[in-house]
């Protein structure tokens, strides 16, 4: 009897040491108590979940750094697990965290999980990170979210390769700092670069 | 002779079976002796830890140990996991050399003329601004560069002006930043092949 009561001592201290899972010391650091608790609280939810950790632990350093206030911190922590989560749910559980850390971005960004899905259906099997990352830019140039995202899953349909669509991206840039409108400079872009198939990169027209 | 014998044995068996009769001042004597014994000198900390021992366990107590320990190794490494890719990166490079993608080494240009002080911040290094491996060199004309290592993979990042001023790299796409206010610039990584 005494050691079957040693023996139940001993799984639960295992049981509890297995809970204490070593925090990214960098949050120990860079916030206060009640924060860096609350935003632990969030890390090991999203942990549970099978999400990836690093972006919300980013997201905490981020807002660290830009001196928000704990509150502000934690919210946006919770708010980007929230969006992982959707993210997760529309591009599939074999999406790597890249992808679901840009389709996160999207998200935020305005692009709706409906738009997501057709990114991702438009990319097929190949990873979706660098047209989610062309299409929240051209959202954030002014591009209207139905225009960019209907320019984004054409260019993926026409199996324009990463590189291109940097390229792409890159030029949609210059004409807007020239003077174009950006709906007309990401339009003419992406209709040339389909045009054209899918050349070899090249560097951007300055 | 076997019925004497057996007289004798029930003569014994009487005998023992009466009752011992004990005076009144043998419970204090017994008492007095015992406290009379030298006392049991308590053990050091140190022996009590290292005083060898016979424990005992049931085989069902084993079994749970056992299984506890299983259980705690495959959650803590399903706990860990995440949070140990980046520590474990540089271990499994040096031991993997072929395994592992490299960083890849990010030019960040900034043309900013009055600054003092230009450091680049993002998802790869903590957001830290100290970092010194990304603190931008004054290339002459007001341009600032620096030439960083970056892991593979999606990013997010910014430059900082003299410690307090928050700029988008403006040669990189867009992140909208709605969290804390302020626009951030994005970078997708490839491994070079």
């Amino acid at each position: 009897m005494r050691g079957f009561r040693r023996a139940l001592a001993g799984a639960g201290l295992l049981v509890a040491a297995a809970t204490a899972r070593a925090q990214d010391a960098r949050l120990a650091q860079r916030l206060d108590k009640p924060t860096y608790v609350a935003v632990n609280a969030i890390v090991d939810s999203a942990r549970v979940a099978k999400l990836p950790t690093a972006p919300l632990v980013d997201k905490a350093l981020e807002g660290a750094a830009k001196g928000s206030d704990g509150q502000k911190i934690v919210f946006a922590v919770h708010q980007l697990s929230v969006r992982m989560t959707s993210a997760r749910h529309v591009l599939g559980a074999t999406s790597s965290p890249d992808e679901i850390k840009a389709a996160a971005t999207a998200l935020d960004n305005g692009v709706s999980d409906r738009d997501l899905a057709r990114v991702k259906s438009a990319g097929g099997k190949r990873p979706v990170t660098m047209p989610l990352a062309v299409l929240t830019d051209l959202i954030g140039r002014q591009v209207p979210i139905a225009t960019a995202t209907s320019l984004v899953v054409q260019l993926a349909k026409s199996g324009i390769k990463d590189p291109d669509l940097a390229l792409f991206q890159r030029n949609v840039r210059a004409d807007i700092d020239r003077g174009a409108d950006p709906t007309v400079a990401a339009t003419t872009r992406a209709r040339g670069l389909v045009a054209r198939g899918n050349p070899p990169a090249t560097k951007p027209a300055q | 002779m076997r019925d004497d014998d057996n007289v004798k044995i029930k003569d014994v068996a009487r005998a023992l079976r009466e009752p011992v009769r004990i005076d009144a001042s043998f419970n204090e004597r017994v008492m007095r002796a015992v406290r009379d014994l030298p006392k049991h000198s308590r053990l050091s900390f140190w022996r009590r830890w290292s005083m060898p021992r016979t424990i005992t366990v049931s085989p069902l107590g084993a079994s749970l140990v056992a299984a506890s320990l299983v259980v705690f190794a495959l959650v803590g490494l399903w706990h860990v996991s995440d949070d140990i890719d980046r520590a474990a990166k540089p271990i499994a490079k040096a031991i993997f050399p072929s395994k592992v993608a490299p960083d890849q080494h990010v030019q960040f240009v900034l043309v900013a003329p009055d600054a003092k002080k230009v450091a680049v911040v993002g998802d790869f290094n903590g957001w830290d601004a100290s970092h010194s491996a990304y603190q931008a060199q004054h290339r002459g004309g007001g341009v600032w560069s620096v030439m960083a290592p970056v892991p593979v993979g999606h990013h997010r990042y910014s430059f900082v002006v003299d410690d307090s001023l928050w700029v988008a790299d403006p040669s990189a796409p867009r992140v909208v930043d709605n969290d804390f206010g302020m626009t951030n610039s994005a970078i997708v990584v490839e491994e070079q092949r």
